[in-house]
């Protein structure tokens, strides 16, 4: 990818991808293909989530590194949130020390924006260096690092020469794009160019698996996963999901890579795959019995072992099979709106079929080849629903429920309940969601939500949503313009 | 100039101003911003002090026109304007403010001029600069009440109300326990017949911010914050501020809080009647304590006025011995520094604690270190690490924390005492 990949999403060549679109399911599906779906921008809309705080939250659980973030101080906010989440992922890994991520923030303010900031950013790597003697340093560029020109890559070379620790920086400034996942990206082109460095491929180890994983993933998670492929002999390199040095550099001795999420590190397993020769399987998320087994597949097709994993699927699902009957006659025909990441919502969007659940609408941050192929298959299973191209925007998305008034939603519950809708979460960066074992625990914890609504239906009595009354009567996708 | 920091204490400007902003009933921010604004001041400003998050809008739902590199390259006040008619059509709101951050604020685009057409067809939106690179959290809140001083206080009040009050210096989701206090001082001083402007709790908005000059004494609880605007306040207005070093915690600073603001409304006897009743309310329960806590050497960490605060409290009123009190919000001006120096020396009993000013983790960790007799550390989620190294009994009372849901709990005050006393309690 690095060759002649920017790390922008919305620049890869070998697919279209939209940001901004609304509209039935079928239409997507029929449209994409010709060309149709439309160029267009939205002309009011709520926050999105940059690509810097991607590139934080997939490196943040990276051990014995350092963190240099070159902006003011907001924008390692992001930070603190994951560094919830990677104290959390120590807490479940039995590592009671609570470590904090060594975080160092250049901390520009008035005087730098004039004058430049990079003095500050070598001393922060520097202070870093003393600190801590890290054998990573990972620096993340910001919005205003990027206007005022600071010269990284020139402050880079002159501190690789003092110091051992290999510095890496990423180029994720906020404003070069409305794709989050732009910034796993950034991530992935700096550990090409900063740590592997054209390394050799050296010798294979025929059972290593590189999986490619964001932090979203819970340990429980983590663990499912690691048990079903060991079951079929694969062995897992983790990557960059509680990983280190060392394993970064173990990834070109692996036999193949895939990736939890289908946004993640997809385009630089197309790297592996140029450069080292190294096969990649690039699926779907393993939420759900059909996605968990086609991703299995996925892999086990890289490594021999198809007709193994068909009979270990069979016999998985088979020990499931009881608690899933009823979890689907609990389930069975409730209708579902479901928002949420790429990867995840197009993942859980198949995933409900498993307890009989119908889809009755969708938001997904970006549409391009890969979420043509999924609405392919929705649209074969569930009809008609609506699909929303939009990272989250809950102005669009009460609007869509208010209409809709799905049994279900699934996603970020904050707008939702307040409409008193019943809610539940599959992006549970704490709890189980993946793989067979785990599947039931979220099917439980969906139909214990569903079948006990009175918070929501509680709080929806007295709970605030910022909207005028009349937003509700006007098309959802009103300000999606061509 | 502001100092590289490792895992900071603070948010940016941006940051502290959206905090108070969406903290207002009914107000809604708008960020000309980049992509990320909203999402990151959220996760690390608005939701790291208490948890819990502004009830109308935060994260992605807080309306931000996205600046991507087309907008840094030809402006974006374009867009801005769009997204502004936009949430007029859209948004329930008794006013918009338009917040720029960095990439707005340094390649200029004026918000203002956006912000003045739509005034001039009658609607309420104001333009702020809070370009995050302006500071951290704590002059985002001074810019958000600068900004309520500029558009929304009644710049001509007819009569000066003889019982109002505003009561300013918490920074709404910032600090941990800001509602809680609020509720508790408001209590207090509805307990002296006075009335009280918070801006920023429950059932408070524009009205409260736009009566605030009608006021006869603004009542600050920091050492240092809001300098200029109660200067302005006394400039425009002739209201007079009283400025205690942090919100009152437990009996002895409370008491001191409800003489002087009795004595400046001439109310003394009344306020000693309601410092009797309410110190009988406190050591009522405390004598159902005694000898249940230990002793403790104990040090604080946090931003100026919590520390001023609880270790005040535990030296005067618990006997505990204070060795650290390290001062993570950037102090600048020497007499603020001298007052949180003379609020921490002047204990009753105790020998002082040593003072440091830092907000710098590294230099944090090693100035715990240095007192190894500390048994209780309280600080922010950021210092639980060095806690468990140390073996300290930890307690979280500041910004950042991660690790504790609060909704109405006060550190201020009498009931403020008692569930810092339950808080604390340990029977290790």
């Amino acid at each position: 990818m690095s060759k002649n990949y920017s790390g922008i999403r919305e620049q890869r060549r070998d697919t279209d991808t939209y940001t901004d679109w609304g509209g039935g399911s079928l239409e997507a599906g029929e449209k994409y293909p010709k060309n149709c779906l439309g160029r267009a921008d939205r002309i009011f809309s709520q926050g999105l989530q940059c690509q810097q705080i991607n590139s934080v939250m997939a490196l943040l659980s990276v051990d014995d590194a350092a963190f240099v973030v070159h902006s003011p101080l907001g924008c390692a906010g992001c930070c603190s949130m994951a560094n919830d989440w990677f104290r959390v992922g120590q807490l479940h890994r039995g590592n009671y020390g609570l470590r904090n991520a060594r975080i160092i923030v250049t901390n520009l303010d008035e005087k730098d924006v004039i004058l430049g900031g990079e003095e500050k950013l070598k001393k922060a790597v520097r202070t870093a260096c003393e600190r801590y003697a890290p054998k990573l340093i990972f620096i993340f560029t910001s919005c205003a690092s990027a206007i005022i020109g600071d010269d990284i890559e020139a402050a880079v070379s002159e501190l690789q020469r003092e110091t051992d620790s290999v510095i890496v920086p990423l180029h994720c400034e906020g404003f070069k794009s409305k794709i989050c996942a732009s910034g796993y990206d950034a991530a992935f082109l700096a550990m090409t160019k900063y740590i592997l460095r054209g390394a050799k491929r050296g010798e294979t180890e025929p059972d290593l698996l590189n999986l490619f994983a964001p932090p979203t993933v819970s340990y429980h998670d983590r663990l499912e996963i690691e048990r079903i492929l060991g079951d079929i002999g694969i062995r897992v390199n983790y990557i960059p999901f509680y990983s280190s040095l060392e394993k970064i550099r173990k990834i070109p001795s692996a036999r193949a890579s895939t990736a939890i999420c289908k946004v993640f590190a997809d385009e630089f397993m197309k790297e592996l795959k140029d450069e080292y020769g190294i096969s990649y399987s690039h699926t779907i998320m393993p939420i759900g019995t059909r996605n968990t087994d086609k991703w299995l597949l996925g892999v086990a097709a890289l490594f021999d072992k198809t007709e193994e994993a068909r009979g270990y699927i069979a016999a998985e699902r088979e020990k499931i099979r009881p608690l899933m009957d009823g979890l689907r006659e609990r389930l069975s025909g409730k209708r579902v709106f479901i928002t949420g990441g790429t990867g995840r919502s197009f993942a859980a969007a198949a995933l409900i079929d498993d307890f009989g659940m119908r889809l009755v609408g969708m938001q997904t941050p970006v549409y391009d080849d890969d979420a043509q192929i999924d609405i392919e298959y929705l649209n074969a299973l569930y009809g008609n629903f609506v699909v929303d191209v939009a990272n989250m925007m809950p102005f669009e998305q009460v609007n869509l429920l208010s209409k809709l008034k799905p049994d279900v939603f699934i996603g970020i519950p904050v707008w939702a309940a307040k409409l008193g809708i019943p809610t539940t979460h599959v992006l549970d960066i704490k709890r189980p969601t993946m793989g067979y074992r785990n599947l039931v625990y979220l099917g439980n914890k969906i139909a214990c939500q569903t079948e006990n609504p009175g918070y929501n239906k509680k709080i929806a009595e007295y709970a605030r949503l910022p909207y005028k009354k009349s937003w509700y009567e006007e098309n959802a996708f009103k300000y999606i313009q061509k | 100039m502001s100092n590289i920091l490792e895992n900071p204490h603070g948010n940016c400007a941006l940051g502290g101003a959206n905090a108070a902003f969406t903290a207002v009933k009914r107000v809604i921010p708008i960020f000309h911003s980049g992509p990320g604004c909203c999402m990151q001041t959220t996760a690390g400003e608005t939701s790291q002090g208490s948890i819990r998050l502004p009830y109308y809008v935060q994260y992605t739902s807080i309306p931000c026109t996205n600046m991507t590199e087309r907008d840094v390259v030809l402006g974006g006040v374009g867009k801005l304007d769009k997204h502004v008619a936009a949430a007029l059509e859209i948004l329930d709101a008794d006013a918009l403010f338009i917040l720029t951050g960095c990439t707005a604020g340094i390649i200029g685009d004026d918000t203002e001029s956006v912000a003045k057409k739509y005034r001039a067809m009658g609607h309420k939106v104001y333009a702020v600069n809070s370009a995050g690179f302006l500071g951290e959290s704590c002059r985002g809140y001074e810019i958000a009440i600068k900004a309520f001083l500029d558009n929304i206080v009644e710049p001509n009040p007819k009569k000066r109300d003889e019982r109002l009050v505003n009561l300013l210096g918490i920074m709404p989701f910032h600090d941990p326990y800001w509602e809680g206090n609020l509720e508790e001082i408001t209590r207090l001083l509805r307990l002296l017949g006075l009335k009280v402007n918070t801006f920023f709790s429950h059932d408070q908005g524009l009205k409260e911010i736009k009566s605030s000059s009608s006021a006869s004494l603004n009542i600050i609880l920091s050492p240092w914050l809001l300098k200029s605007a109660s200067e302005e306040y006394q400039r425009r207005f002739g209201i007079p501020s009283l400025r205690f070093a942090g919100a009152p915690l437990g009996a002895t600073d409370t008491g001191v809080f409800l003489r002087r603001v009795g004595e400046f409304f001439g109310i003394g006897d009344r306020a000693e009647r309601v410092i009797r009743s309410e110190e009988k309310y406190l050591y009522r329960y405390l004598e159902t304590g005694i000898g249940l806590q230990n002793w403790r050497r104990f040090s604080v960490v946090g931003e100026s006025q919590n520390v001023v605060a609880i270790t005040r409290f535990l030296a005067n009123d618990y006997s505990f011995t204070p060795d650290a009190a390290v001062i993570t919000d950037v102090v600048f001006r020497p007499d603020d520094r001298a007052r949180i120096e003379e609020s921490l020396r002047s204990l009753e009993y105790a020998k002082p604690p040593e003072i440091f000013f830092t907000g710098d983790q590294w230099e944090i960790n090693r100035i715990i270190e240095k007192f190894p007799e500390t048994m209780l550390l309280i600080g922010s989620t950021n210092e639980h690490e060095i806690a468990i190294k140390l073996g300290l009994q930890f307690f979280i009372a500041s910004y950042p924390n991660t690790e504790r849901l609060i909704y109405n709990r006060p550190c201020a005050g009498y009931r403020g005492a008692l569930t810092f006393f339950e808080d604390i309690y340990s029977n290790l």
